[in-house]
């Protein structure tokens, strides 16, 4: 689910530009340490692989058919940061040239799809990728991949004020865990059916976690998913329990005086004033950005 | 297939097509922040909007309705949305959403219509973004409709092949032409970093030209913001 531009409340594709950024920027780090720059191609033309993998039908029963979204694919081949690194370049390929989610929007969708989905991919995969729970473990990991991105956007949504009934969103619900389903079984397929043609190119990862661990990881996923869908079903608790601890007002006071003199006297328009003290803000912080970039690539060199 | 009309469509001659992409991006961008923050008097800004971006595709030289139709590309999803906000008694919001998301949709194709790829990716470059991500993305595009093709080929090889069989056989069968196509992408990169190798590639793109800051750019940034704020301040004043 790609959210266009227009859907989002500003403070929501705000925060989640601003939180993608540095996301962004150390799943290329992390991918370069095993990719050298070099290997772009092979990034590239696996993303290429996963636009054209959207025509591969599978059948699901009577007329209908899904394919593959394939987070959890390169995320099982190609390591997770690498996979983020492309699906990142294939969700801004979409916003640009596909008109498919929105531009500032994009740093949610990225987010939900290149970041939390990646990671929840490959979770039960690096736990029990090695021994016999192989098996369930790619099934789950695709699984989780697909719920956790379409739940994530589905909770920015709800923020956003974009009201839903509930048939509307039990039956959205329904419909987030039957494709999450299809896409473990098309990842599971895929992965045997490549393992059995060339056998060696989906590595395996060190047994390094017990199967508790991997349990106990893939537990919390699911459990953060049901939580972060219900609290922003009812984003009033979080205020309320806000208000009694007596938080919501020194936040304010705490968010607010940085920018306060900002709001220059002589602009009339309160639009205007906001929007300069955002701009100030936005600059500030790309501001703020680019120098730590400087001063930490600076110090990796030296 | 649709890019390729994208395609045509920057590299064709204009003022606009001329411009610094840097000076494009940034103003699409604060465009973009000036759309999604409009929410008193929506429809009259949004109809401001819309005339001064048809005034730049105009101007740009690109073709009105082919790109006002492709923009529309966006309507499907908002369309869902837009009829549950009015089923759940908010059909203002679905006013918004069908707006905003069309005139956002409508401003990133101008700047897409009227700069090549490399061109726009080598401005976020510049901007900031992380080469190696762009580099990538930059292959995806390269070889997205090389692959597409691939995947397209084994479609119509399986449909002759007798697409009759039962479902779990035709899963198994996709499965496999999936898994093939994987290997064979795979395959297809190495095959082409040999060659980028073998021609000198040194880590980065080269573009045929510099890219140049200069003072019709700073014009063309500086009104391109102006204009939609100074409608968005009229109107708010206005109301």
């Amino acid at each position: 689910m790609h959210i266009p531009d227009g859907f989002l409340a500003t403070p929501v594709w705000g925060s989640l530009d601003v939180a993608a950024v540095p996301a962004v920027g150390l799943l290329v780090r992390r991918a370069q340490r095993g990719f050298d720059e070099s290997k772009a191609p092979l990034l590239g033309v696996m993303g290429a692989f996963v636009f054209a993998a959207q025509m591969i039908n599978f059948p699901v029963g009577i007329g209908t058919s899904g394919h593959l979204v394939g987070g959890a694919l390169l995320a099982i081949t190609l390591g997770p940061a690498a996979a983020g690194v492309v699906m990142t370049a294939i969700l801004a390929i979409q916003a640009l040239v596909f008109q498919d989610g929105g531009v500032l929007a994009l740093g949610a969708n990225v987010i939900n799809m290149a970041v939390a989905g990646v990671l929840a991919g490959y979770l039960p995969f690096r736990y029990w990728g090695a021994g016999k729970w192989r098996k369930p473990a790619i099934f789950l990991g695709a699984m989780l991949s697909v719920l956790v991105s379409a739940v994530l956007a589905l909770a920015q949504l709800l923020i956003s004020g974009v009201a839903m009934p509930a048939s509307v969103l039990g039956l959205s619900l329904a419909l987030f865990v039957a494709s999450a389903a299809l896409e473990g079984a098309i990842t599971l397929a895929v992965v045997q059916a490549l393992e059995t043609i060339q056998p060696g190119l989906v590595p395996k990862p060190q047994a390094r976690g017990s199967f508790i661990r991997g349990a106990l990881a893939s537990a919390a996923v699911l459990l953060a998913v049901v939580g972060v869908l219900f609290a922003s079903a009812q984003p009033d608790g979080l205020e309320k329990l806000a208000q009694n601890v007596g938080l919501s007002s020194q936040a304010r006071v705490l968010f607010t005086t940085p920018l306060a003199d900002y709001e220059a006297g002589f602009l009339r328009s309160p639009w205007l004033r906001k929007a300069t003290a955002g701009m100030a803000g936005l600059v500030l912080i790309y501001a703020a950005c680019v120098l730590f970039g400087r001063v930490v690539s600076r110090n990796r060199s030296s | 297939m649709h890019h390729v009309v994208l395609e045509r469509w920057s590299r064709r001659e204009s003022t606009l097509h001329c411009r610094d992409p840097r000076a494009k991006a940034v103003a699409l961008v604060i465009f973009l922040v000036i759309v999604a923050t409009t929410h008193r008097s929506f429809a009259g800004a949004a109809c401001a909007y819309f005339l001064l971006l048809v005034a730049l595709l105009v101007w740009a030289r690109l073709p009105l309705l082919a790109v006002l139709a492709r923009a529309a590309l966006v309507l499907p999803f908002t369309l869902v949305f837009a009829l549950i906000s009015v089923v759940a008694g908010d059909p203002h919001r679905a006013l918004l959403l069908m707006g905003k998301s069309y005139l956002s949709a409508l401003a990133v194709l101008l700047v897409v219509g009227t700069t090549p790829l490399p061109r726009l990716l080598r401005a976020f470059e510049s901007l900031g973004a992380p080469r190696f991500l762009l580099m990538v993305a930059q292959f995806v595009y390269r070889y997205l409709f090389v692959i597409a093709e691939e995947a397209q080929h084994m479609r119509v090889a399986a449909a002759s092949r007798g697409a009759s069989a039962s479902p779990a056989a035709r899963f198994r069968a996709a499965a496999g032409a999936l898994a093939v196509l994987f290997a064979r992408s795979y395959a297809r990169a190495e095959a082409i970093h040999r060659a980028m190798l073998a021609r000198g590639f040194e880590g980065r793109f080269r573009l045929l030209s510099v890219l140049r800051f200069g003072w019709a750019d700073a014009v063309f940034l500086l009104l391109a913001v102006a204009a939609p704020l100074a409608v968005r301040l009229a109107l708010e004043a206005g109301a």
